[in-house]
């Protein structure tokens, strides 16, 4: 794991790197370095992306992304097994510009997460081949996972407008 | 058979059998179906009341909401209910659908089911116990034998209101209405 991450801090400019614990490695990037760590770190044998995640920091102005890769058993590369376990990589984009690069060319299984986050945060996958809704019916104004989508208020407007069906003697 | 009941076996045999005889779909949806395993298998063994699990909604008349409803779910929800035959009749199980139990300020979780279709008797608690089921059921019972239990009536006559609210929710739907409604905008029944 430390030869791991001298060489991620040697390679690449702007990489801070920390190892968690034992097996758990975090490392934030730059959004321009993130599609050559992915695959440097695939061809090292993190060949398995676990999820892509997004977290809205509101005040901050910011979107960060969030790659969980993690290895099969392999010995090659210099590497023992047990060092060989998880990495979490970060980047953060602007939040008035939410745009970024689909990273399909190098996991294949990115799909299905990437229009997760764009239906949820509206954050745009340049060169996505489909991005169209996965699992909301509705569409809403503001992607309902941002910080600032007000539920109350939407519950408001939506589901409490729906009248009660009334039988013919008033009651409900 | 209870001797009490033979009056009432022959004044109105098929209310009778409606009672006895609930075949029941259950609606996966939410976590309320953990409960449905235990319910209809040996422990708490719901062919005493009558009641066994169904593949399809044609042979079906009691059906089962178990748990929050989102709004994608509502859809098939109400065409399994529409292709139910008559009599049939609708248990809300658990607080979600109800009000919208923890999910009341949920952006797609709908929060009153019977805005949509007709719901007959509510089992609340979250979750309820599998004997609430039975408790709600002969419940069910009393309320077929007071001619109490219709939905089914109410979603006939109501039918325009009941659409009306589908339509307000999801902006066009789909299928074509069950019952004629007087209306330019639909197709006419098929």
């Amino acid at each position: 794991m430390k030869l791991l991450k001298e060489k991620l801090e040697s390679i690449f400019s702007g990489v801070q790197v920390n190892i968690l614990e034992q097996d758990r490695l975090i490392m934030s990037a730059q959004k321009d370095a993130v599609l050559s760590i992915l695959s440097f770190l695939k061809g090292k044998g993190y060949t398995h992306l676990a999820l892509i995640s997004c977290v809205d920091w509101l005040e901050e102005k910011e979107f960060e992304l969030v790659y969980v890769l993690s290895a099969y058993m392999q010995k090659d590369n210099g590497y023992t097994d047990k060092e060989k376990t998880n990495i979490i990589l970060k980047t953060r984009i602007s939040r008035g510009n939410p745009e970024f690069l689909t990273v399909i060319s190098i996991f294949k299984n990115a799909e299905p997460y990437e229009r997760e986050i764009y239906e949820f945060y509206g954050i745009d996958f340049k060169g996505h081949p489909r991005l169209t809704p996965l699992f909301l019916e509705r569409e809403y104004k503001i992607p309902p996972f941002r910080k600032d989508f007000d539920t109350r208020e939407y519950v408001k407007e939506v589901f409490d407008k729906i009248p009660f069906v009334e039988n013919k003697d008033g009651k409900k | 058979m209870d001797r009490n009941q033979l009056i009432k076996w022959l004044k109105a045999p098929a209310k009778m059998g409606h009672k006895y005889s609930l075949h029941v779909i259950y609606f996966c949806t939410g976590c309320g179906i953990i409960e449905i395993p235990p319910s209809i298998t040996s422990r708490w063994d719901a062919e005493r009341f009558g009641i066994i699990p169904v593949a399809t909604p044609r042979q079906a008349n009691l059906f089962l909401i178990t748990g929050y409803v989102s709004v994608k779910t509502l859809k098939p929800i109400i065409r399994t209910y529409e292709q139910m035959p008559e009599p049939k009749f609708t248990v809300g199980f658990g607080s979600c659908p109800i009000n919208g139990g923890m999910y009341w300020d949920s952006y797609n979780t709908i929060k009153h089911l019977d805005k949509y279709i007709p719901v007959d008797g509510w089992i609340a608690g979250c979750m309820p116990r599998p004997e609430a089921i039975f408790v709600a059921v002969t419940h069910l019972w009393t309320l077929i034998d007071k001619e109490m239990a219709n939905g089914y009536k109410k979603y006939r006559e109501n039918y325009k209101y009941y659409r009306a609210n589908q339509k307000q929710l999801y902006g066009k739907v789909e299928w074509p209405p069950l019952f004629p409604i007087e209306d330019k905008d639909e197709p006419s029944p098929s």
